[in-house]
């Protein structure tokens, strides 16, 4: 009797914990789509209301000015554009660089092998802050236009944890594949680009992913290279720059509905590829 | 294919292997070469002129010729003094003065006494010992509150980010209904941009009654007056911890969780057999087979801390600084290329002695 009703109570506690805690994890994003859907004499309401009512009446008003504002907000759109640019090709080159290395160091015998590691992985720790003023100038001094500035500067993070995270999956792969490759007569590349490539296919797409999303959240060389080109900005640099086009008061309104529209695709991708987000990142982490 | 590469290991392959051994050496070092031209553009050469900028007075997007100004930048960064305050006396009778209020003693204000000659020190922080007030002045009191704030945040939110993750991963590990939602919710907040969900909790922390933490924590009669969270200098700090660990904790548990999952079951099952309680097995068994993830957990966590900008600069912009984001200001606002380098380098340094200090201590080593 006893252990069955602590088994309930335990039952309890353990639901109400999860409870709690996915209340905390969600309440943020509810609140900005809340806000969202407010006007501005809605959200300068006090106390806030936690869905959106009408001032004078208290009744539920849901106004969607906010989105349609962001529909016609150019610079927002501009900025997802240029996210998307500069995300996708340097995940692209991430991937061939960065699995050319790992193909090197996963699987093949040379010399100064263990150095090489030692600097890769001693360069996913590389806090990017400390090259800003050597890249910024360098860009400066040369007149390379932000976007392939970005670019080429988020490789500084996004290649060495490639290039680490490969590694470790072309270790695990089986080496008598690559031997009876070579036995065929297929010289090292032909083996790589024949036998290994198909098989690391999952690991690209892991590995593509959180380099994808790393470049797509980058935000102080955005910040920062696009101060003087303001229509490269990408889209975290657009969202904590946003200012209202009308009232001096930052447009909260527009900014929790940019965030939404941000969040959702971002909430899709990690839908599907949740296992895999985790995998690739024990995969770096924990194993590393 | 494995049969014919068992067919072929019987042949004789002398002479092939050497040839192919350094067939194979060659096209390591091919395949390397674009990672380490890539790495050499982007993070050693301007690293090196980082260093090299540190010791001028280069200013950015300006034509003056740079001067070398040797270490000026890293001594008006570092230079720190600390001076005890004489007690304040009256003009008159000359006798020490005290608050009326609280019937403290009175000090003379830091300005008074930090040397001026040959550069100015301002305070950054008084504090007592033995019944003496001191002040630590500085030349750059706005770095050294940087340092500090950047300490402060990063050691207490990792802190916090480990313990709560290590119970949130404890939870997740049991199987119930909706674990696959959960790990999903999980992953949200890290994926995020944190400019996105800085601005979302900027609006959250807002100042008066329209801000729902203020709403939150006047309901629950926690407080009877709205905050200003992000004004305060009270509470700055401990608002991007709160946010930092929103962000970051439910990672923090999923890198934990990948590890707990790594430790066979069985093992529980003989201690279960050996009548070990749950917090016993905790102790003796969980934590000392997951500290490897841990230790790497906690290395990258707070290396990443560390080297924070876009929560300080889009949260606090200029009211209160990160390591980071001070060096961003100097050299956007300031134009002052030479003295950011200088931060930039004092931030590398920073971080690398924790790095050090992390694979001495939790003894990292690689398992190859």
């Amino acid at each position: 009797m006893t252990s069955t009703t602590t088994d309930i109570l335990r039952k309890i506690v353990f639901y109400l914990l999860i409870a709690g805690m996915a209340l905390w994890l969600v309440f943020p994003f509810y609140w900005a789509f809340n806000s969202s859907l407010k006007n501005e004499n809605q959200l300068a309401m006090t106390p806030a209301t936690f869905i959106p009512r009408s001032p004078v009446t208290g009744e539920i008003s849901i106004t969607w000015i906010n989105y349609q504002a962001l529909v016609q907000n150019e610079a927002f759109l501009r900025g997802i554009v240029n996210s998307a640019i500069v995300a996708t090709t340097t995940t692209a080159l991430a991937l061939v660089i960065g699995s050319f290395a790992a193909f090197a160091l996963g699987k093949l015998r040379f010399k100064g092998k263990t150095p090489s590691l030692y600097l890769i992985l001693s360069m996913t720790m590389f806090p990017a802050v400390a090259v800003l003023t050597g890249l910024y100038a360098i860009i400066n001094a040369l007149g390379i236009p932000a976007i392939p500035s970005m670019i080429l500067t988020y490789l500084l993070f996004v290649l060495p944890f490639t290039a680490w995270v490969m590694t470790a999956f072309f270790k695990g792969l089986p080496m008598d594949l690559l031997q009876a490759a070579q036995v065929d007569g297929a010289t090292p590349f032909q083996s790589f680009r024949l036998v290994l490539l198909p098989l690391t296919a999952p690991a690209l797409v892991t590995t593509g992913l959180l380099a994808f999303i790393a470049a797509w959240n980058e935000y102080l060389f955005a910040l920062t290279f696009t101060t003087i080109e303001p229509k490269a900005r990408t889209v975290p640099v657009v969202i904590a720059l946003f200012s209202g086009t009308v009232s001096r008061q930052e447009p909260f309104g527009e900014i929790m509905a940019a965030s939404i529209v941000v969040t959702i695709p971002l909430l899709i991708l990690v839908l599907i590829f949740q296992r895999r987000i985790v995998a690739g990142l024990t995969a770096g982490a924990v194993k590393g | 294919m494995t049969t014919e590469a068992a067919a072929v290991d019987k042949k004789p392959k002398k002479e092939g292997t050497s040839d192919l051994a350094k067939q194979e050496q060659r096209l390591a070092y091919l395949l390397l070469v674009p990672t380490l031209i890539v790495l050499v553009l982007i993070a050693f050469y301007p690293l090196g002129s980082v260093f090299v900028y540190s010791l001028t007075d280069r200013k950015f997007a300006s034509g003056e010729e740079p001067t070398f100004v040797g270490l000026e930048n890293y001594k008006n960064l570092l230079s720190m003094t600390i001076v005890e305050l004489p007690p304040a006396l009256d003009d008159v009778t000359g006798e020490r003065l005290f608050d009326e209020e609280t019937g403290e003693p009175k000090f003379v204000i830091p300005v008074e006494v930090l040397p001026r000659e040959p550069k100015r020190y301002r305070a950054v922080t008084t504090f007592d010992l033995f019944g003496n007030r001191y002040v630590l002045g500085a030349t750059d009191p706005n770095f050294i509150l940087a340092v500090r704030d950047t300490l402060i945040y990063s050691v207490i939110s990792v802190t916090l980010e480990l313990i709560l993750g290590m119970g949130i991963a404890l939870l997740v590990n049991f199987s119930f209904p909706g674990r696959g939602m959960m790990r999903v919710l999980m992953l949200v907040p890290w994926a995020i941009p944190t400019a996105v969900s800085s601005r979302i909790w900027q609006w959250m922390f807002a100042s008066t009654r329209a801000g729902v933490i203020n709403v939150i924590l006047l309901n629950l009669g926690i407080i009877d007056q709205p905050v200003a969270w992000l004004v305060n200098e009270t509470f700055q700090i401990p608002a991007m911890i709160v946010i930092d660990v929103w962000k970051t904790t439910p990672f923090m548990a999923l890198l934990l969780l990948a590890g707990l999952q790594l430790i066979p079951s069985d093992i529980y099952e003989a201690a279960d057999v050996d009548g070990a309680g749950k917090i016993r097995q905790f102790i003796s068994l969980t934590l000392p087979l997951l500290m490897p993830t841990i230790a790497v957990a906690l290395v990258f966590r707070t290396l990443d801390a560390l080297r924070v900008f876009d929560l300080f600069q889009i949260v606090l912009a200029q009211s209160r600084y990160s390591m980071a984001s001070y060096a961003y200001y100097e050299l956007l606002n300031g134009q002052r290329m030479g003295y950011s380098s200088a931060v930039s380098v004092l931030i590398l340094i920073i971080i690398a002695v924790f790095a050090v200090m992390y694979i001495r201590l939790l003894g990292v080593t690689e398992d190859d």
